[in-house]
């Protein structure tokens, strides 16, 4: 049976033809000489820009990359079967854009923005470039505001604020995406719009985070953007900045966004192959000269901007925005002194290391805290956590140290012994299930416990029960002050002595 | 080919230095059209692309295909290229050349594709509003294509006008269909 589209409303069609320009402009036309995968080579079109769509017969569209004398090289962003050399090829004079604005919550778009989610149109009413020049010096604000990802380890050890951009990287299979997910399930009710793109994925994987995000009730603040596997590779080039502009929009509208690239190893393969293709001179590791442009002009947009820039831009008074990258990447066996993961590293502001031995090792998520790194966040950690979380820094440090030292020896003096205690229960602590995030108030509860020795007659195997009986009777018996601390993220005196005498009492009169 | 147009730019170029030096811009352009012609026949291709000839011998040869229409540096120029093994390049020269000689004398050259024949009146209000928009002396040729349905298509180069009816409803089907 043939399917209906979405398209073919009457209403629709109608709109169309009223709306068409038929004004016969002057353009230029260029021939195909050469089609590679993905790739052709075009005769004529001397007035093409850099970057400019080119529109091909039967509705394709392509981008301009290479200007060279008498030809230009360009990608084709579709299905590119059917080009042959002869056909002709016309300028459009407009730069590759993609659709921006709220309509596109909730949904999954492709890397040029139309939708592939079966819900109908978009309806969006603005348009933004893909590729734009990043905030300047003047209009930015540094990061003072955080981004809570429910997660107690990162949120303790490696804060990340608004408009930071924080690497997560490890090998395949480690929970990458997991911590991402995690992430935005955490912002459904904290204003912050979230933007998944996911580059040469399977497509069964992108169905299964989304899947993942309608359970949790995420997907109503969240954008995906899917270039997948099977699409051609200069889609999956293009797609982190398409998502990035999407981003962009609520940054300019004084709105926090977190955009995360799952994964930008993948869209450095695919730029290799497409400038490969363009005969492109090939460099370290067969990568082009630029690819570390390719991702910094790309993290560079990730910005806290101020509320004049704010205002210049989208007329919004007196609201500073941001837009908070966290970029993933991919290692081969832990090795981050390859080409692309040193550079991302050293463009971001911190990076989340994951080590396949903490995760085979049974702690999810499988941070490592000695390589993870926040160079930002910690400005604009809640002041509750920032208090507590130096106790946890050493704690985790010392068991550390200790831990590897004390293989060899038989006995230990007490301090030793205690250190060591302390920190396997520390470490212990620092697991948490997926899509579980925790509130500030939550996780400082139980942080707080830990640091103040509250665990130390716990036993290891007990202690995430602990956690969990902790705090289902903080939120039956403290409620109002638990929803207080989530609300002012404050720690004073009053706190400290209300947290102690409920740990107390709940460590007299509850099991767990 | 962009390759052919990147190997015959040198040799463009310097034909048309000499020529406009000796002030005998068309001469050459008729010698440059005459080899291409030659050139560009099956037969003579064929003998020019055979691995089994020394490059002078091919050279002779198609200077004595060509007779009389080349005179003394044509000649020389042909053993030139000959000696570099770029006489398939001959095609591109002459089309490189008239492209120079075109800028040079301020011309442009037009295809005006039409539904239907225009009349003389129409012709010639076409060639000076086009006149207008290049800034050139207009080279007009004019070509009936009843496929276009109605209107025209203008053609400069790289420059495209299309104002036909058949353009307008292939652009109405892919707004539709998008």
């Amino acid at each position: 049976m043939q399917q209906l589209n979405p398209s073919e409303i009457s209403d629709i069609i109608k709109a169309r033809i009223e709306n068409l320009d038929v004004r016969s402009e002057a353009q230029n036309e260029g021939t195909i000489v050469g089609v590679s995968d993905g790739i052709v080579r075009i005769h004529g079109l001397a007035d093409a820009q850099y970057g400019e769509m080119l529109e091909f017969d039967g509705g394709l569209y392509g981008m301009a990359l290479n200007l060279e004398r008498d030809s230009v090289g360009a990608v084709i962003l579709g299905e590119y079967g059917d080009l042959s050399e002869g056909q002709t090829v016309r300028c459009t004079g407009r730069i590759l854009e993609v659709p921006v604005g709220n309509e596109l919550l909730g949904r999954v778009v492709d890397a040029l923005g139309n939708p592939i989610d079966g819900k109908g149109p978009l309806n969006a009413t603005q348009n933004s470039p893909v590729e734009k020049v990043a905030p300047g010096v003047i209009s930015r604000q540094s990061v003072d505001q955080p981004v809570q990802l429910g997660l107690k380890a990162i949120d303790a050890m490696v804060p990340i604020g608004r408009g930071q951009r924080e690497l997560i990287i490890g090998d395949r299979q480690i929970g990458k995406t997991a911590i991402a997910i995690d992430a935005i399930i955490n912002q459904k009710d904290s204003g912050i719009r979230c933007i998944y793109v996911a580059i040469g994925q399977k497509m069964s994987t992108v169905a299964n985070v989304v899947r993942t995000l309608e359970e949790n009730g995420a997907m109503d603040n969240t954008i995906v953007v899917c270039a997948s596997a099977s699409d051609p590779a200069a889609l999956q080039f293009i797609a982190p900045y398409s998502g990035c502009s999407m981003g962009e929009y609520f940054r300019d509208s004084g709105e926090d966004a977190l955009i995360i690239y799952d994964d930008l190893t993948k869209q450095a393969w695919a730029y290799r192959q497409i400038s490969l293709l363009l005969k492109r001179p090939p460099g370290r590791e067969a990568y082009p000269g630029d690819v570390f442009y390719l991702h910094s002009r790309l993290l560079e947009r990730a910005a806290r901007v101020n509320a004049a820039y704010v205002e210049s831009v989208s007329g919004v008074k007196g609201k500073t925005g941001s837009l908070t990258a966290l970029p993933i990447i991919e290692t081969q066996g832990g090795d981050v002194s390859a080409f692309v993961p040193t550079n991302v590293i050293s463009i971001t502001d911190g990076q989340i290391f994951l080590e396949a031995q903490r995760f085979n090792s049974g702690s999810r998520p499988a941070m490592s805290p000695g390589t993870s790194v926040s160079r930002v966040g910690g400005s604009a950690q809640t002041k509750f956590i920032k208090k507590i979380s130096g106790g946890i820094k050493l704690a985790l440090a010392q068991y550390r140290e200790l831990a590897a030292f004390s293989q060899f020896a038989s006995d230990l003096d007490d301090a030793t012994r205690r250190q060591l205690e302390h920190g396997e229960r520390v470490e212990e602590l620092m697991k948490q299930k997926q899509y579980a995030p925790m509130s500030v108030a939550e996780m400082g509860t139980v942080l707080f416990a830990a640091n103040e020795g509250y665990l130390e007659d716990v036993e290891v195997a007990k202690v995430l029960d602990f956690e969990e009986a902790l705090l289902s009777y903080m939120k039956s018996e403290h409620g109002a002050f638990m929803d207080d601390v989530n609300a002012s993220g404050d720690y004073n005196d009053e706190i400290v002595s209300t947290l102690k005498s409920a740990i107390e009492t709940f460590k007299k009169t509850q099991t767990y | 080919m962009a390759e052919l147009a990147t190997m015959a730019r040198p040799y463009a170029n310097a034909v048309f230095d000499v020529a406009k030096r000796d002030n005998d811009l068309g001469v050459w352009s008729k010698a440059l059209a005459y080899l291409a012609t030659a050139a560009g026949d099956d037969t003579v291709r064929t003998l020019l692309e055979t691995p089994d000839m020394e490059a002078p011998v091919k050279a002779q040869k198609l200077i004595d295909v060509c007779g009389d229409a080349l005179d003394d540096r044509t000649k020389r120029f042909v053993q030139v290229l000959a000696g570099n093994k770029r006489l398939p390049l001959i095609g591109e020269i002459s089309e490189q050349f008239e492209a120079l000689r075109a800028a040079e004398e301020q011309q442009i050259d037009v295809e005006v594709v039409s539904a239907m024949p225009l009349t003389d009146d129409q012709q010639s209000t076409l060639a000076a509003a086009l006149k207008k928009k290049f800034e050139r002396e207009v080279n007009m040729t004019h070509s009936v294509d009843t496929s276009l349905i109605g209107g025209a298509v203008i053609r400069a180069g790289d420059t495209v006008i299309d104002g036909s009816l058949s353009g307008k409803l292939k652009k109405l089907a892919e707004n539709v269909l998008r």
